[in-house]
């Protein structure tokens, strides 16, 4: 049996003249089938929100000199530090392959007068790209280059 | 407030779309390489000493990729959190709830523009 939804989640703002039933959560929300993956979808927007400010922290201390930055990577190397980069490592890669998979499906059928490319040519560019510039900025940190 | 949030919807639609798209495209490898790489030993520490990393991020191409790695993740997780908040909590409190979330994903990304322009 589906939950109750909120009461005035799909109110309208004057009266209407047809009676309509109270609005219902759909079966399953949130935690089955299709709605657990859209909910997890949802939830990776914590990590992303965390990661933009871990990120931000790290470049300040690397502004503020050498002892800011390696109080940095100090920080970097505890375990609970590395649990969080690993969870949202796996969300990230979450993110990317459902949205590059979302992608074309939400491209119109024009824009302008050009049609936009085929879903396969369009998610092969999207995939080259997410794995080239992956493999680019993991050799370039990773000491690869420069 | 919930007028000013459809107002700059476009906007905050522009900015959720490349946290989405090009922040996850470049949180990938800096998370492969700082965030787990490095700690776990798997890449050498010397990789992130301060002065490559600082040469590395101190020119202009450098600059505009930490600051879409700080800035694009902020607006894609204050959209998602917006929209998570509207499904649990329903539509009542999501002028204030979207308004604050926002509000943190701008003053973050002045904070970034700051933290770049220092380098």
């Amino acid at each position: 049996m589906a939950r109750a939804a909120h009461p005035q989640a799909m109110q309208p703002k004057k009266p209407g003249t047809t009676r309509t039933a109270p609005p219902k959560m759909p079966d399953g929300f949130p935690g089955k089938g299709r709605y657990r993956t859209y909910v997890a979808f949802e939830t990776t927007g914590l990590i992303y929100l965390l990661m933009g400010f871990i990120i931000l922290r790290a470049i300040w201390q690397l502004g503020a000199g050498e002892a800011g930055w390696n109080g940095v990577m100090d920080a970097y190397r505890n375990p609970i530090m590395i649990g969080f980069h690993v969870l949202a490592l796996v969300g990230v890669i979450f993110v990317g392959v459902r949205f590059f998979w979302l992608f074309p499906k939400a491209q119109p059928p024009r824009i302008g007068p050009v049609r936009p490319p085929p879903a396969a040519i369009l998610k092969g560019m999207l995939y080259s790209v997410w794995i080239g510039t992956t493999l680019v900025m993991t050799w370039v940190l990773a000491g690869g280059a420069f | 407030m919930k007028q000013l949030l459809i107002v700059l919807e476009p906007v905050i639609w522009f900015m959720f779309g490349q946290g989405i798209m090009i922040g996850t495209i470049l949180l990938t490898g800096w998370l492969i390489v700082v965030g787990v790489g490095v700690p776990m030993g798997l890449f050498p520490a010397d990789a992130l000493a301060y002065e490559r990393m600082h040469m590395l991020g101190s020119n202009v191409i450098g600059r505009v990729v930490l600051l879409g790695l700080i800035v694009l993740p902020l607006w894609k997780g204050a959209h998602h959190l917006r929209s998570l908040a509207v499904d649990f909590g329903g539509g009542d409190r999501d002028a204030i709830v979207g308004s604050l979330l926002y509000l943190i994903a701008i003053v973050g990304s002045l904070l970034g523009i700051v933290a770049v322009i220092r380098l």
